[in-house]
């Protein structure tokens, strides 16, 4: 009897986890990769020869090599937020269906979504702890647009999850139909990726490059940190990306092309879009936000 | 100059009579330590009067044993309120019932009673005390402050700014600067006009040519100098120059606050083109070494006058290429329309200089409303704009520009016709005198007052910069809108901390 268990546990650890575990460390590993490409992008659409697409790799070993300083005043809740931050991206590495994961049952759609809404939630909580003024600014916003994107998120779920009756994302991608091509599909290609960009806090919606304290929304919450807790957030924020351009790409984008193409296409169109946008007025951000559940509540109704 | 010269208790008639209901801007209010000559401590008022395109000015003779007090100008003129503090800063001397009395130069780490520019205490004398300074805050439910500075992120000068918050939106700011107050009035003192040139030329990077125009034109004027035709040119052409450089750096700045990459890029790189072309004209980027008293120091040669031309011709495409950029960007016009309004009516109050003033609808430019360089005899408009937003003073700045080229047109073909070869007047120093010179920078015109002594050294030099200006009127731009516009608010006005702490 006890056997069997342990076999079962096993088996589930076996056929789960451990495709789960070796899926989100590719990712980990591609993450730097991915925002390099971004800022390369971005650098050379300036006219600007720009830093290599590898320089985030050393950025990261730069941070994780600094001491550690914390202020006196802060509680645990600051030491504990960028390990949870980064521990909660990386499962949602492990659950989104990518490359190892899809014949696997684990990864519901609304745990995914609530995941990542921990890390935030610890994110904003420590943006508090250390008491500057600009942490709890850049946190009061980070409420105020992750609590507009959530809807758009969950809407963008279900579009998938009606279509194929299931909650479970690997279950989707198994069904997904690249060269199902409709209205509702462009639809919701296009409000899936304004929402990548709020959720990941670039422009128009948040401006990562600035280094005007005042107008920060996440990068406001990271001011007070460094060495590796540092690390640990940007790490976190890297992978959050790859985690949102895979499901963009496996679940969104309705072109039949291999999948790691697809997430080096959409880098290089967040690239894009930062460049041909400015950030827009803070209280803007719900009328975009606005427009993203609006196209995804047309897709619904035509699909 | 005639100075009429008043006692403490007819200042405020006086200010009344000059400024006809703030119709006249106060242009500078400044002290001086007369007490050798045996006249006591002075404070001069200069009230800028368009008919007569001249300045009026009345000195106020206190006794320096006798009470150093008087009734505040600010109620009836409400410019003066910066004035009133940094004389009462550096002389002692108190404007009774002022709306703000605390310290405005001098912060909490020197010793009360300490009065800088008075003529008993040296140069380079080390003081260190405590006294207050409390930043204005507010309380209520739910408000909260945001304290900003001095130290930014970023290469910025040191500045603190206090916000008072309810949520995102600015109630109130209170602005407290000048940490870097390199007392240069004090240095000058007892060097001739030669030797604080250096000094004075120093006091901004960005509008060096400008302060460099205005004392040169304050030391010309009290020693009765005729500058050279051919000088004249030149410094008109450095000073049109200089806008340039200026302007473009600015606007190239301004989607800096927004994160409207591609303009952060150009408006980069024409600056880099703007500059490199100063240093080929002065030999250095800040246009530096080249306007002396008396004249011009060097010539500006034919191949120059070439490589000038072509230079701007592409920056002029280039800078249109930006307009168009701005206009069809309709998220980024968006972001500048209506935010940091400054209404007309403030302007005139606070009696705003340059880009800050005309971008409200106060046609103020100093290229009109005096008689200098070769303004007279060129031909231009001054450019307005009503709304007094943050679009307005981008769009003042790129038309400033588009006449900038044109005047720089005008100039070169004046230079290339002018036979005369002389660059430099002699000057003659004789008994003591005073005057005052004022040069249209790109952020606002520069005041510049200078004092001689017997020997021809300055006795007294005093300098109102157009940020100083300006800059009482960032808090009321602000109030109302919401704290992450405003770095670009801020950056619309672009306003100098060194042209303050001088």
């Amino acid at each position: 009897m006890s056997n069997e268990i342990i076999a079962g546990v096993l088996e589930i650890i076996m056929n789960n986890a451990l495709p789960g575990v070796a899926q989100a460390c590719i990712m980990l590993m591609c993450a730097p990769l991915i925002a390099g490409i971004i800022n390369k992008t971005k650098a050379q659409l300036n006219k600007r020869q720009g830093a290599s697409v590898f320089q985030e790799y050393f950025d990261l070993i730069k941070w994780w090599k600094k001491p550690t300083m914390l202020t006196p005043y802060t509680s645990w809740i600051f030491i504990m937020a960028p390990i949870i931050y980064f521990a909660t991206s990386f499962m949602a590495a492990m659950m989104v269906p990518g490359f190892l994961t899809n014949t696997v049952t684990f990864g519901d759609a609304f745990v995914f979504v609530y995941i990542l809404a921990l890390g935030r939630f610890f994110m904003c909580l420590s943006s508090m702890d250390a008491a500057t003024s600009f942490g709890g600014m850049g946190g009061a916003r980070e409420i105020y647009v992750s609590v507009l994107v959530e809807p758009a998120v969950m809407l963008a779920v279900l579009i998938n999850a009606s279509r194929y009756h299931t909650t479970t994302l690997s279950h989707m991608v198994m069904n997904y139909d690249a060269a199902y091509f409709s209205v509702s599909a462009v639809l919701a290609c296009l409000a899936f990726f304004m929402v990548i960009l709020a959720e990941n806090c670039r422009l128009p919606v948040d401006n990562p490059d600035t280094h005007l304290e005042l107008t920060m929304i996440h990068e406001g919450m990271t001011l007070e940190y460094s060495g590796r807790l540092l690390t640990l957030i940007h790490l976190g924020s890297f992978l959050k990306i790859v985690v949102f351009l895979t499901l963009f790409g496996a679940l969104y984008l309705p072109f039949n092309i291999p999948l790691v193409l697809k997430i080096f296409l959409g880098a290089v169109v967040i690239g894009i879009v930062e460049i041909i946008n400015n950030k827009m007025r803070l209280f803007k951000v719900r009328v975009y936000l606005a427009a993203a559940v609006v196209m995804l509540l047309v897709a619904i109704i035509a699909q | 100059m005639s100075i009429m010269k008043i006692s403490p208790e007819a200042m405020h008639e006086t200010a009344h009579m000059f400024s006809i209901d703030n119709y006249h801007p106060l242009t500078a209010m400044f002290g001086r330590d007369e007490t050798a000559s045996g006249l006591g401590y002075t404070i001069y008022m200069v009230f800028e009067n368009f008919e007569k395109r001249d300045m009026d000015i009345a000195k106020a003779v206190f006794d320096p044993h006798g009470h150093l007090e008087y009734e505040t100008l600010t109620k009836l003129v409400p410019a003066a309120a910066w004035f009133e503090r940094e004389i009462k800063d550096m002389f002692g001397i108190i404007p009774k019932g002022h709306p703000d009395p605390r310290p405005l130069v001098l912060h909490e780490n020197f010793p009360e009673g300490f009065f800088p520019l008075r003529k008993v205490v040296r140069k380079n004398q080390q003081e260190r005390g405590k006294r207050e300074y409390k930043m204005r805050t507010s309380d209520g439910e739910g408000l909260f402050e945001v304290p900003v500075g001095p130290i930014h992120a970023g290469i910025i000068e040191p500045g603190h700014f206090r916000f008072s918050q309810a949520g995102e939106s600015m109630l109130q700011l209170d602005a407290k600067l000048f940490f870097t107050h390199r007392g240069i009035e004090k240095a000058v003192e007892g060097k001739t006009p030669d030797e604080a040139l250096h000094i004075v030329e120093r006091i901004c990077g960005a509008c060096s040519v400008s302060n460099t125009w205005s004392f040169c034109q304050a030391v010309e004027k009290a020693l009765d100098v005729k500058v050279p035709r051919r000088a004249e040119i030149i410094r008109t052409l450095l000073s049109e120059l200089e806008r340039i450089v200026n302007h473009v750096g600015d606007i190239g700045n301004m989607p800096a606050g927004v994160g409207f990459n591609p303009a952060i890029s150009l408006g980069g790189r024409l600056k880099e083109q703007t500059m490199r072309l100063c240093e080929a004209v002065a030999g250095n980027r800040f246009l530096r070494g080249v306007i002396v008293p008396g004249g011009v120091r060097q010539d500006i040669t034919h191949e120059l006058i070439v490589e000038i031309r072509e230079v701007l011709k592409k920056v002029r495409f280039g800078v249109a290429d930006m307009g168009i950029m701005f206009k069809e960007q309709d998220s980024f016009q968006n972001r500048v329309q209506t935010t940091g309004i400054v209404p007309k009516e403030v302007a005139v109050d606070l009696a705003m200089v340059g880009v800050g003033a005309r971008a409200s609808g106060f046609a103020h430019d100093s290229r009109k409303d005096f008689d200098y360089g070769m303004y007279p005899e060129l031909d231009f408009e001054v450019c307005t704009h009503k709304s007094g937003d943050v679009a307005a003073r981008l769009l003042v700045r790129l038309e400033e520009l588009e006449v900038s080229f044109k005047l720089v047109d005008q100039l070169l073909k004046l230079l290339e016709n002018c036979e005369d070869n002389t660059l430099k007047a002699d000057l003659a120093y004789n008994g003591p005198r005073e005057s005052w010179g004022i040069s249209e920078s790109p952020r606002g015109s520069n005041f510049h007052y200078v004092a001689l002594d017997n020997e021809g050294k300055i006795d007294r030099l005093f300098v109102r910069s157009a940020s100083y200006a300006n800059w009482p009127a960032v808090p009321f731009a602000v109030t109302g809108n919401i704290i992450p516009d405003f770095p670009l608010i801020n950056k619309s006005f672009e306003l100098c901390y060194a042209c303050i702490d001088r």
